[in-house]
């Protein structure tokens, strides 16, 4: 391409500091350099964890968030052999590097070489290629997809099926992975169990999904928004509880309704208190609680009887999926029809409405919005 | 025998408040009804639970109370109905029993029972429906068992017959310490051979997880507690690598992640502290590290950041180290026969039951693993 090798000019929105709106700007995009692929975005959506980052970080500013994106290859860096300009590709906001003991192992989808992998309060990648007015700007855990061009490490890239819908598998590269793996590879939910997912977010709606998918007879789905339960019964949900419909705590509302608990309950809301709520909502004996909902804010906690009862308590981070290899079976899952995105996409707008976008997702009045961010 | 269908009056060690020594008292023992069997206790240890309930479970409504649940025996007599048990049968007394008629006893891949779990997470941990009584008061059974009590009355699904040649002052301790600490190693942690395992807390449920550790394999076993005393018995039972966290600066959990390229692949908690179960979660390896928690406590919740679980790591807990007694003590007891499985080295004091005081103390200083009690002639 014309733009190869060359610093590219692009619209991007830019979070200056926390607790402001993003600024569309024009920043500079460097060129790849070794192993790494610059991508020109042409989707992506907007997650609660941008909005955790820009409302609740401290550090790591300023920044272009955006996770959740999908496009096309623009030019590729030395070394680069798996890519090629035109290639579509999704950025991964997690590594799988291949070579660490975490990528060697079936048991888990963490790498060492993850910007996530330790605590990392900027939530970022120790080095950018975006500045802006003379200054770098942080890459959002490593992807940046309010960008119209990014620049990403070929461990955080997976090249997709060309007929991949990008406005649509956008979704595949955190919210829908996440919930949908929670329920399938980090619960591992069995068939004709009864599950809870805690939060009807696009996650929450994912996790039903897989829940349904894995053959669970009944699938709860726990909100304060009763609006939300509408959705939830198109992705699979068999019984809807509001909590704030009840005196009792939710958990005894749950134990009544399933002679004890539920075999599986996934949080996707991200609070502690839902927390030890999905954890107390389990069986005991062999109840499993996952987090999905991600907060570092604040200490989860439950009474050691709980887990001494026999219940499981772990978490999930993008589902489990080692992402690379994984996000593009999801991909192709999608296009054969075996996992629903469509009835995620509530609104769709462009880049200059991100404040707009991101005011709906605050309000609870949207699913998942896509942002299209070419012409 | 002569006292059947009567009431026994025989010795017990009482415990008639909170916080107060136990009190050797004539207490009078009801026959036993519809399905029940009324046990001869030979043999008892003490367990950090009965000291659990006596001194920090701060319930003052649950007393008095018969403590002990670590027993074995001889059954004296048996109610109606019961055809499993006659007088003269090895018998231990089981805390931990299931009902067979519940949803969770329907499942085999747990121990847990709905009817037992309701008594034993209660205030008082028992049933109010006792067989006890001294000077005309009701006195509890503390989790249906009392073994500091020349004789007790349980319901036969709560008693597991045993062969007949068992060493009851040995075997008394699968009723509780070695079948929880051993069990939570193999069958709730699941131990894998090669694996790097860590236990905290050296009493005789972490010497036995230690135990366990080794019999499944693992590379390493990281014995942690505070009174460096307790290493020399760990080392017996298969420990490798030995930490004192007082001995160190940094918080005990960042001491074993750099001892261990990251944390372990499993703890456990053998001692019942939430701050320890933290740092028991903590030391585990992100990815697939598994911490377990053994040590009972209903008094304080256990907390961390919810990174420590989207990262990978799994908090389980472990009751009776998911053995089901009725099935699993009696074959545990032919392995103790057989000389596969060493108790032994657990028992660094007997006394008779006069002595019950003491041994609380010993055990309060961490002078003693177990204490076997005498408790009949």
């Amino acid at each position: 391409m014309a733009t190869a090798g060359k610093v590219i000019k692009c619209k991007a929105a830019v979070a200056w500091e926390p607790n402001k709106p993003l600024v569309i700007e024009e920043i500079e995009v460097a060129p790849p350099q070794k192993d790494e692929i610059r991508v020109k975005v042409v989707a992506t959506g907007l997650c609660h964890t941008d909005l955790y980052h820009l409302f609740e970080g401290k550090e790591g500013f300023p920044t272009v968030l955006g996770h959740e994106g999908a496009g096309v290859v623009e030019s590729v860096g030395p070394g680069v052999t798996e890519f090629k300009p035109g290639d579509k590709v999704i950025p991964l906001c997690a590594s799988q590097c291949n070579e660490c003991r975490f990528c060697k192992s079936s048991k888990t989808n963490l790498c060492e070489k993850s910007w996530s992998t330790n605590p990392c309060p900027t939530m970022a990648g120790p080095v950018t290629r975006f500045s802006c007015h003379g200054q770098p700007v942080l890459q959002f855990a490593c992807t940046s997809t309010f960008s119209e061009y990014t620049v990403m490490n070929k461990i955080d890239l997976a090249k997709i099926h060309d007929d991949a819908q990008l406005d649509r598998v956008c979704l595949l590269a955190c919210g829908v992975s996440t919930g949908y793996g929670a329920a399938i590879n980090s619960a591992k939910v069995q068939p004709g169990s009864v599950c809870a997912v805690f939060g009807l977010g696009a996650v929450g709606l994912a996790a039903v999904m897989g829940c349904k998918s894995a053959g669970a007879s009944r699938i709860i789905a726990v909100d304060i928004n009763e609006e939300k339960f509408e959705k939830a019964k198109i992705f699979g949900a068999t019984d809807f509880v509001n909590p704030k419909a009840h005196k009792k705590p939710i958990s005894d509302v749950l134990i009544e309704m399933t002679d004890g608990g539920v075999d599986y309950s996934l949080e996707c809301v991200g609070n502690v208190e839902l927390m030890r709520s999905a954890l107390e909502s389990c069986v005991k004996g062999w109840g499993v609680s996952v987090i999905v909902g991600y907060t570092d804010l604040h200490d989860f906690a439950a009474r050691p009887i709980q887990l001494i009862a026999g219940r499981t308590w772990t978490g999930s981070l993008l589902g489990g999926y080692k992402m690379k290899d994984d996000v593009p079976k999801l991909v192709l899952d999608h296009i054969a029809g075996r996992i629903k995105l469509d009835e995620f996409v509530t609104h769709t707008m462009n880049l200059e409405q991100i404040n707009d976008a991101i005011e709906l997702m605050k309000s609870g009045k949207c699913i998942r919005t896509i942002i299209n961010m070419s012409k | 025998m002569a006292t059947a269908g009567k009431v026994i009056k025989c010795k017990a060690a009482v415990a008639w408040e909170p916080n107060k020594p136990l009190v050797i008292e004539e207490i009078e023992v009801a026959p036993p009804q519809k399905n029940e069997i009324r046990i001869k206790v030979a043999a008892s240890g003490m367990c950090h639970s009965d000291l659990y309930y006596l001194f920090e479970a701060k319930n003052s409504a649950g007393f008095p109370i018969v403590l002990g649940h670590e027993g074995a025996g001889v059954v004296e007599s048996v109610g109606p109905g019961v055809t499993e048990f006659k007088p003269g049968d090895k018998v231990i007394p089981l805390g931990a029993y299931r009902c067979g008629e519940c949803r969770l006893c329907k499942n085999p891949e747990t121990n847990m029972c709905e009817k037992c779990w309701s008594n034993i997470e209660s205030a008082q941990m028992s049933s109010s429906d006792t067989r006890f009584s001294c000077r005309g008061k009701p006195v509890l059974q503390f989790v249906g068992t009392s073994t500091f009590s020349e004789y007790t009355v349980l319901n036969q699904i709560a008693v597991t017959k045993i062969h007949p040649d068992a060493r009851l002052d040995r075997v008394c301790l699968f009723a509780c310490s070695f079948c929880t600490g051993y069990g939570a190693a193999v069958n709730t942690a699941k131990v894998q051979p090669g694996s790097v395992c860590a236990v905290f807390g050296m009493g005789a449920v972490g010497l036995a997880a230690v135990m366990g550790c080794k019999s499944a394999g693992a590379s390493r076993i990281i014995a942690v507690d505070i009174n460096e005393e307790k290493f020399e018995k760990a080392k017996i039972f298969g420990a490798t690598d030995f930490v004192n966290p007082k001995a160190h600066q940094k918080p005990i959990s960042e001491v074993l992640i750099e001892m261990t390229n990251g944390g372990v692949d499993y703890s456990l908690e053998c001692v019942g502290d939430v701050t320890v179960m933290r740092s028991a979660l903590e030391s585990v390896v992100k990815g697939w590290g598994v911490a377990v928690i053994v040590g009972w406590n209903n008094v304080e919740d256990v907390s961390t950041r919810p990174v420590q679980l989207i990262a990978g790591r799994t908090l389980k807990g472990s009751m009776f180290g998911g053995y089901i007694g009725k099935e699993s003590i009696p074959k545990l007891v032919l392995d103790h026969m057989a000389g596969r499985l060493n108790l032994d080295e657990f028992v660094t004091h007997t006394v008779k039951m006069d002595k019950i005081n003491d041994v609380v103390e010993l055990m309060k200083k961490g002078k003693c693993i177990r204490a076997i009690i005498n408790i009949s002639k």
